[in-house]
């Protein structure tokens, strides 16, 4: 049935091209909202290895919290949620839109509005953040590229704040 | 901008991820029903405010999301220690 609807983003579709960096949406992908008091149960549950330090990701699973943890797969995945454990698995896909940027700027440019300093932040880590005043969750998937996570409300306002440091 | 480590982090965070949530190591009462009305005025509204040394519970809202417990300066601002919810007072 969603497949029939049309798919309105945020921002525009066509990637921002400036002078060492490219901003562009990531494609529609599956995320997960984990929660568990203990790691061991999602797990169980996901047959797979949490990453076990706040600010880790593995596999597509990034750890937010002590008790939080964040998955993107690829679009249609599924996850098993009747275990009958004390777990918390929440589908949020369509909450986030992920903005891929790329480049040797692309650092520099989202230093513009995050306070965090992204010259020692490791490839592989994530950590919720802000990003002039919006939350974002930014993944380093490379030396040059970074994912950003953010509330697809936000996308608009976003996008005009990175877009705009980009060609500055 | 002031760096605040986070005690679930283990770094040292931009202050503009945290919050502020009040003063620190005030226990609800077990049995609220059973309190004075100053007692309870008390626990609901009064607050030590000092000048100096203070008790103070954050979050770190834009990162773990935790709450944990701090002791800051209030005339300096400077962040002496913090600690997880839970600990003991320092």
């Amino acid at each position: 049935m969603s497949e029939a609807l049309i798919r309105y983003e945020p921002v525009p579709e066509t990637p921002c091209v400036a002078a060492g960096v490219t901003i562009s949406l990531a494609g529609p992908m599956q995320r997960f909202a984990l929660r568990a008091r203990r790691a061991e149960d999602l797990e169980t549950v996901l047959k797979v290895r949490l990453p076990r330090h706040i600010g880790a990701s593995e596999a597509g699973i990034a750890c937010l919290g002590p008790d939080e943890w964040y998955l993107r797969a690829e679009a249609g995945a599924t996850v098993p949620t009747d275990s009958g454990l004390p777990v918390a698995i929440t589908d949020v896909s369509e909450r986030s839109i992920c903005l891929v940027i790329e480049g040797p700027r692309a650092a520099e440019i989202l230093m513009s509005g995050c306070p965090l300093d992204l010259d020692n932040f490791a490839v592989g880590r994530a950590t919720r953040t802000i990003y002039e005043t919006v939350e974002v969750i930014i993944i380093r998937e490379a030396e040059d590229r970074f994912h950003v996570e953010l509330w697809r409300s936000f996308g608009a306002w976003f996008w005009i704040a990175i877009t705009n440091a980009a060609s500055h | 901008m002031i760096l605040i480590h986070c005690p679930y982090c283990d770094e040292k965070r931009p202050e503009i991820e945290f919050a502020n949530a009040g003063q620190a190591h005030i226990a609800r009462p077990i049995d609220p029903s059973g309190e004075s009305d100053a007692d309870w005025e008390t626990y609901l509204f009064i607050r030590a405010n000092p000048r100096g040394r203070h008790h103070e519970r954050w979050r770190h809202v834009h990162g773990c999301g935790r709450f944990f417990n701090a002791v800051r300066d209030t005339v300096t601002d400077k962040f002496e220690t913090t600690y997880k919810a839970g600990e003991p007072r320092r």
